[in-house]
């Protein structure tokens, strides 16, 4: 009793939770440890990647160089080519056989794509159908006829030639769908180097018609007879599958949708192609004065210090370009240096722009950017395209590491955006009006320059960060889709960028959705999933968990760690951990391994008042609160009704309890009062007079967890006298209690209202229980019927706007 | 299987007219969600479409044109708010539940549409249909919350499904 003072304890309720799945099992009672470490879900650490999130003193990967000797008939359509391929072999390991990726075989009829995809099936990279349902019939597209069509028509993968050793021989070739195991003559120690040589061709795709990351686009009204085409060239060589030591060979079929990881490696390519087409590619090229006319040099010259981007092709050259075309052909050659992949373009119809960037620094301190479009890209592509390059290598470098590659291009071509090593393909174009001129949309151009800044920073992660997009997809969508908001914002704010927490919780409690840690090929809803869901999380983390100081600095030791290297998500999530201090394995948990969603509710609020034990005040206290109590409605409605009560009518008859209550406070409680007094020892009687004196009032917040996933509690007190105070609880707060915590607050002033999460950065998704006490949120359809709302819609402004221009036209 | 087809040309011929590419990294999130709520203050079930203006944007120039610009023309989102209502239907039992429209406006990054209808009593089942957008590209996947009654029901619209019955009462 004497020592229970002002312990105001909490009942702990335990609610049902799945059973987990690990190793280790809570197999009594149904306590979830929400803050378990991840121990035995991560790899265990080794000595090629560390506790730390580190690549182990003993990391390794392979290296792959290419010389290849490619060319274009732009008539047929077709890619011949010859490579030849230096493997070193840096792993422990003895290798008999190579794997080689065979991507332009997902096209073939009979790959595992075509005929594992599901009629009307889910994610399919490809025109509509729609299965009959109820009285609705089987519809095929027209897209999807033409698609079939194509398909008939052309023969589609991959035509190997000869694979050969370097001395010549034969080498035994096995093709595994969009796989090929080359057998080796000898096998491959660790530390040795081996070369083969591959012959191979294939027709290309039509883009537009078979929905690839690469292909052919044809521009039918084009000058030109027979119009014009861009080609652009995407996984179009063998590659060799990774070798890791994760995973050892990465030789999973590819499906279509789950990308790509490669090797570094070094890369020199001799294209050959007609000889008014312009070549975009990977790489620097090496023989400008053999492709490029001096005045094309010298303008090159002249952007490297221009202030704006300087065309190397113009808009009327490009456009006389593509009125004839040539029998005549021309060699072009890039090298590459520690790429991990090679893609290029080629078209009569590009322009060209360019313009030097100064990163300074000791890795790359020039780098080119540059545009390649055709007139359907128009003035979007020339204000904004290579400005846009730019804007993302300055910002993403601060986050991450200096741009590592002496070029970085934005191609526009039939692909709404990709990204290869210093080169990527974005889709937005410009619309041609009936009086011959081109605009574009306010949309357009966000599109533009947002799916630049995107594609760009895939440069960093994965092309530089070299994540397994087949198996981790978020590890660089999820990342890049974090920085490109960053990297928008800086670019102009009132365009609305990046993903507000906000956003996903749409997404978050539905019932409909894996864990962010599933295989890119199986995963459900791949935006939500890889993209918005991740980089919601990460700016979480940023803005709320770790603070912007602690976030950058661990999120640039991740980049700079695993820079030309190759990270697993177990590295991110340690060295996130490791470089900033904080505990974060509940974190990853909830966001990355479950489908949990947050919504703390506040249930209840109850004030206190401590008991001073004087049976004089305490006594009276309870009298008070005993008057407070609203009278017996039966009494009440008795007394109405005239009613007399006996104890009216017969005063002459009373006794001592007609004057005493039951908290009349006698003797006896007060010489116990002194007991306890005296009871006490020193620092206890000093702690109570303090706290009588000081007389705050106690207040125990009572909260709920209602979706599963643990956060901080964010609270915003406001008092009686109208201040206001914020109050940010750990997430900690729920580590022994994972669905219920009670939160005490002491403080001089009288509360009036508490808000969880008052500037909505946790993704909780029902605000209405963040509310105490509880107030009505209208529905978005509620405040969209108040009269208020509509002022602040504007539509009536753009109107305004419209008809301004209206009345132009109609005094001209 | 011929009278299939033709009845296919019919409904497809308006969103094949141009051809659409898909990116494998790009903005468009060729992804809706939407909230069905079952608003006791207004008594009315609230239906509100979400999708982001990038969707929306390039939607809008396959369906009705080159032309069409969600952002800067009223006309294109009053015609696009009527082309998500006329593929979203909520059906109980073999009734189909009369959705008028309330409206729609933009928010951000976002593209909002309005519908509403009166609770009618006695409701044990929703059949839901929502089309919108799944006729443009075949990624399109449309999440669909029941909320406001005891817990979030869930229908995803992807693939082949066309009709989804969630049962809200036992």
């Amino acid at each position: 009793m004497k020592k229970g003072l002002i312990v105001l304890s909490a009942l702990f309720v335990f609610a049902a939770g799945a059973a987990s799945a690990d190793a280790v099992k809570q197999t009594k009672g149904s306590f979830v440890d929400k803050f378990r470490q991840l121990d035995e879900v991560l790899p265990t650490p080794n000595v090629y990647r560390n506790a730390a999130g580190e690549p182990g003193h003993q990391y390794w990967q392979q290296k792959v160089d290419y010389k290849i000797k490619v060319a274009l008939d732009e008539d047929k359509r077709r890619i011949t080519a010859t490579e030849t391929i230096r493997y070193q072999n840096n792993s422990p390991d003895t290798l008999k056989y190579l794997w080689l990726q065979l991507d332009q075989n997902v096209f073939r009829n009979d790959s595992m794509a075509e005929r594992s995809n599901a009629f009307a099936g889910i994610g399919r990279r490809g025109p509509l159908n729609v299965a009959a349902s109820g009285n609705a019939p089987t519809k095929l597209s027209f897209a999807e006829l033409r698609r079939q069509q194509f398909m008939q028509d052309n023969e589609l993968g991959y035509v190997i030639g000869d694979v050969t050793g370097a001395n010549g021989s034969a080498l035994k070739f096995t093709i595994v769908g969009t796989l090929m195991r080359v057998d080796l003559a000898t096998p491959l120690k660790p530390g040795a180097n081996t070369s083969f040589n591959v012959n191979f061709a294939f027709n290309m795709v039509d883009e537009n018609t078979v929905s690839a990351r690469g292909g052919y686009e044809h521009f039918p009204d084009d000058t030109r007879e027979g119009g014009n085409d861009i080609f652009l060239l995407a996984q179009w060589f063998p590659r060799l599958a990774a070798y890791t030591d994760y995973e050892a060979w990465t030789n999973k079929e590819f499906l279509g949708r789950g990308e790509f990881t490669l090797e570094f490696g070094n890369y020199d390519v001799e294209m050959t192609v007609p000889a008014d087409h312009v070549v975009s590619s990977t790489g620097t090229l090496e023989n400008a004065s053999d492709v490029l006319t001096r005045e094309q040099r010298n303008r090159l010259k002249e952007a490297e210090t221009a202030e704006r981007p300087v065309f190397i092709v113009t808009a009327e050259e490009a456009l006389e370009n593509e009125k004839e075309g040539t029998d005549d052909v021309k060699t072009w050659r890039f090298k590459a240096e520690n790429v991990r992949d090679f893609a290029w373009a080629s078209s009569r119809k590009f322009m060209w722009d360019a313009k030097g960037y100064k990163q300074d620094g000791n890795v790359q301190p020039f780098v080119m950017a540059m545009s390649f479009y055709p007139k359907e890209g128009g003035d979007l592509w020339k204000k904004y395209s290579t400005e846009a390059v730019v804007h993302t290598l300055e910002v993403y470098s601060r986050f991450s590491f200096d741009y590592p590659y002496p070029v970085s291009q934005s191609v526009n071509g039939p692909v709404g955006g990709m990204e290869y090593p210093m080169i990527t393909f974005n889709g937005p174009r410009t619309k041609l009006q009936e009086d011959g001129s081109r605009t574009y949309s306010q949309a357009e151009k966000r599109f533009l320059i947002g799916v630049v800044i995107h594609e760009v920073g895939h440069n960093y992660f994965p092309m530089v960060v070299n994540s397994d997009e087949r198996q981790w997809t978020w590890m660089d969508e999820g990342l890049n889709s974090y920085l490109d908001g960053v990297a928008g914002r800086e670019w102009d704010p009132t365009i609305p960028w990046g993903v507000e927490p906000r956003d996903i919780t749409g997404y978050m409690k539905s019932q409909d959705q894996t864990p962010i840690m599933t295989q890119s090929d199986s995963v459900w809803k791949l935006g939500p999933n890889a993209y918005t869901k991740p980089a919601a999380a990460l700016n979480i983390l940023r803005e709320t968990i770790m603070g912007r100081e602690l976030f950058d600095f661990a999120f640039k030791e991740y980049a700079q760690r695993w820079m030309f290297k190759r990270p697993t998500p177990s590295d991110f999530f340690r060295t996130m951990e490791e470089a900033s201090g904080v505990d974060l394995d509940w974190f990853w948990r909830g966001w990355f391994y479950s489908t949990d969603h947050v919504d703390i509710s506040l249930n209840s609020i109850h004030k206190l008042q401590l008991d001073t034990h004087d049976p004089d005040i305490d006594f009276a206290r309870r009298r008070q609160e005993e008057a407070d109590k609203p009278a017996s409605l039966f009494d009440e409605r008795n007394r109405a009704e005239g009613k007399r009560l006996w104890v009216e009518l017969n005063p002459d008859v009373s006794d001592f309890y007609d004057t005493n209550d039951r908290f009349t406070v006698t003797n006896k409680e007060r010489n116990k009062y002194q007991d306890f007094l005296k009871g006490l020892d020193a620092w206890e009687r000093k702690a109570l007079d303090r706290a009588l004196e000081e007389n705050k009032n106690y207040y125990i917040l009572d909260f709920s967890n209602r979706g599963g996933l643990v956060m901080p509690i964010i609270l915003e007190l406001t008092f009686a006298d109208g201040s206001v105070e914020n109050m940010h609880i750990p997430a900690e707060i729920w580590r022994r209690t994972p669905d219920a915590v009670k939160k005490l607050i002491v403080t001089d002033k009288e509360l009036t209202q508490v808000l969880v999460d008052p500037k909505w950065e946790t993704a909780d998704v029902d605000v209405e229980n963040n509310y105490y006490p509880r107030r009505i949120i209208p529905s978005r359809i509620e405040v969209f019927k108040s009269p208020k709302s509509k002022a602040k819609v504007s539509r009536d402004i753009m109107q305004d706007i419209k008809t301004k221009v209206k009345e132009e036209e109609t005094k001209d | 299987m011929l009278h299939k087809l033709m009845r296919a040309f019919g409904l497809f011929i308006l969103i094949t007219a141009g051809a659409f590419t898909v990116p494998a990294a790009a903005h468009q999130q060729k992804a809706a969600i939407t909230k069905v709520l079952f608003n006791p203050r207004t008594g009315n079930i609230e239906v509100m479409h979400r999708f982001y203006m990038h969707d929306a944007e390039h939607a809008v120039r396959q369906i009705f044109g080159k032309d069409a610009d969600i952002i800067g023309s009223a006309e294109t989102q009053s015609v696009f708010a009527d082309y998500v209502g006329e593929r979203f239907a909520l059906t109980s039992g073999e009734t189909e539940l009369p959705l008028s429209p309330v409206g729609f406006e933009i928010e951000r990054v976002f593209f909002w549409v309005y519908q509403e209808t009166p609770i009618t009593e006695g409701i044990s089942d929703l059949t839901i249909k929502h089309d919108a957008l799944r006729d443009v590209w075949p990624q399109q996947i449309n999440t669909v919350n029941i909320e406001g009654l005891d817990e979030i029901k869930t229908a995803t619209f992807d693939g082949s499904v066309e009709l989804k019955t969630i049962r809200i009462k036992e």
